[in-house]
């Protein structure tokens, strides 16, 4: 055994040494904190350490279970990622079709340019220009609203309007990126299927119902049951800057509980424990998931 | 994708064009209006923006925005800042995650568990405070060095350059190298990197464009405002409940200093001033490089 790892060192020293950068940049920030990980059942105090902290076993568990924000939490959790996949997920889809089936060559490079660019705006210049248009002074929806003879809104700070601008965003932003694989997707299709499709005398509808439909199809499932997988993700950055006093009821999500419990108001070891018992949770549904997606044949995402 | 043939388009087809073609009209103009609001904006006058005056092109044109913005020391610190973290960083990145992405490309004993060393980091992450206490314990707490190698390797973009580089590269040009003569190093240099331009162009932009956008690490990470880059900067100018406190202070500081509110609404053109200044390099460079990294993308992505 010994052997056999020798002479592969000797043979393939230097794609050992290629790997060697990622491999310790991925311990320290990745590995390393594991060791951290046990203060999720600590009670942490900086000036005992990690492993010299008092062991309180399942306590911090039981706290968060029996504190009033667990169910509040897991709920703005769950809802914001269900209504989220629910409003965002179709919209690719019907892009990519209806793209494809574009006829101007330079229309549709423009097109496409254009709607992959909201993309790569980042999370702060979107909610900032979030908190511009919507301003009840300045903005340019509240004065449309009074023109109409309406009263003026106060978006940023309504409960009832987090979840549509958060996923609304969301969809302005990533919708155009998201068309990528199905468009990839759609090109990789034999151009004389719809050649023989057009003999028959299918016109564009038909084409798209009979040929890019079922296509697409195993693509959207596989994509559909992963993105079951990630119910309980948080996207904290862009949530935490959304978060005003106004909205809390419904902008209050466990990356954002975490970040504001633990390095606000520094409990350590309570947030530790949340957030292992989320990350285990989504550990596991996204296993489960590619699973699900492998066994329908086509292949999974690792 | 040219379908055109020697048959004439029907009715139903016609009708599909034009209904398709409105489609789009209104995509466009929902993508690109905000778009173009903030630039002009940018250049409109505070009065013309709290009149509701700024639709389609700069009213009262001026620049005055954009003179605060380049007197605001914080904020040109940081751009530099951000500057300097967006290239060192992906640059780094960039180089580390190519030299993988080759190796896991070739067989080799171990290389199993060295993919899942890489996947399940990407699975299971240790979260946010025993992050904070193991970096702060080794030193990296407000340093440049942490916001330089932190989130180094994006093992997606490994897996992504790991399959460009096994289904692009035919494996023949190997053996071909090693009868020559040439080892891994060789190979890796004098082979792999020149014929994956467009996987390294997507990484460059996948790279950049992360640790250009980011705010979190900073805004966790660093005490020394010398140190901020430019987006967690921002956020406390443009993006939170009390956005523009700050700049409402400097603008008084900056302002002809006739009355308090003067500055705040002059504040307000500053904002979409710094929109304009943070976000044009950015897209910038994504049109620039789109050509390449579209390919890119589809590659990695579809046969992995």
């Amino acid at each position: 055994m010994l052997m056999r790892i020798g002479r592969a060192m000797r043979r393939d020293w230097q794609l050992y040494a290629l790997l060697f950068p990622a491999v310790v940049l991925i311990f320290i920030f990745c590995y390393l904190p594991m060791y951290g990980v046990q203060i999720a059942f600590r009670d942490f105090k900086a000036a005992f350490g990690i492993a010299g902290s008092r062991w309180v076993g399942l306590k911090n568990f039981a706290d968060f279970f029996n504190s009033y924000y667990a169910p509040r939490l897991l709920l703005n959790t769950f809802l914001l990622n269900a209504f989220g996949l629910l409003c965002s997920f179709p919209i690719p889809i019907v892009m990519a079709i209806l793209l494809n089936s574009l006829e101007w060559r330079r229309f549709k490079r423009f097109t496409q340019t254009a709607i992959y660019a909201p993309h790569f705006i980042s999370p702060v210049v979107m909610i900032g220009m979030l908190y511009l248009f919507l301003s009840p002074n300045s903005g340019l929806v509240n004065k449309l609203l009074g023109l109409l003879g309406r009263n003026e809104i106060y978006f940023m700070s309504e409960v009832s309007w987090f979840r549509t601008l958060f996923i609304g965003s969301d969809i302005w932003q990533h919708a155009g990126w998201n068309t990528i694989i199905y468009i990839a997707a759609l090109t990789a299709i034999d151009p004389e299927l719809y050649e023989a499709a057009t003999m028959d005398g299918a016109g564009k509808v038909q084409k798209i119902r009979y040929i890019d439909a079922p296509h697409l199809a195993p693509i959207i499932v596989i994509l559909l049951i992963l993105n079951c997988g990630a119910m309980l993700s948080s996207n904290t950055d862009k949530a935490w800057l959304m978060q005003t006093p106004g909205n809390i009821p419904a902008s209050d999500i466990i990356g954002v509980y975490v970040y504001r419990m633990g390095m606000r108001q520094g409990q350590f070891s309570y947030v530790a424990a949340i957030n292992l018992l989320i990350n285990a949770i989504n550990f596991v549904m996204i296993i489960t998931v590619n699973g699900i997606a492998k066994r329908t044949g086509v292949t999974g995402l690792f | 994708m040219a379908r055109k043939s020697g048959f004439s388009r029907t009715r139903g087809d016609r009708a599909f064009d034009a209904l398709n073609l409105a489609v789009w009209i209104v995509v466009l103009a929902v993508v690109l209006y905000p778009l173009w609001l903030i630039v002009i904006a940018s250049f409109s006058s505070a009065e013309a923006i709290y009149g509701g005056k700024v639709l389609l092109w700069p009213v009262d044109f001026s620049a005055i925005g954009y003179e605060a913005v380049f007197q605001h020391k914080l904020l040109l610190r940081s751009y530099l800042n951000a500057l300097l973290y967006t290239i060192a960083g992906s640059s780094l990145s960039v180089i580390v995650t190519m030299m993988a992405a080759y190796a896991l490309s070739r067989k080799f004993a171990g290389k199993k568990f060295l993919n899942g060393y890489f996947v399940f980091s990407m699975l299971f992450t240790a979260g946010l405070i025993p992050q904070f206490l193991i970096n702060r314990q080794l030193g990296l707490y407000d340093t440049v060095t942490l916001m330089i190698i932190i989130n180094c390797v994006s093992v997606w973009n490994l897996m992504i350059a790991r399959t460009y580089i096994s289904s692009s590269i035919p494996g023949e040009l190997y053996e071909a190298a090693v009868i020559d003569g040439a080892d891994h190093f060789v190979y890796f240099s004098r082979v792999v990197l020149p014929l994956s331009g467009t996987i390294i162009a997507v990484l460059c932009v996948y790279y950049g464009v992360a640790r250009w956008n980011d705010y979190f690490t900073a805004y966790i990470y660093i005490r020394d405002p010398n140190k901020l880059p430019l987006q967690t900067v921002l956020r406390d100018i443009i993006a939170s409940a009390n956005a523009g406190t700050s700049l409402d202070a400097f603008m008084d500081f900056f302002g002809d200093g006739k009355t308090i509110s003067n500055a705040v609404r002059k504040a307000e053109v500053v904002k979409y001033c710094c929109i304009v200044i943070s976000t044009a390099p950015v897209i910038a460079l994504y049109v620039y490089m789109q050509k390449f990294f579209v390919k890119g993308v589809t590659i990695g992505s579809l046969k992995g």
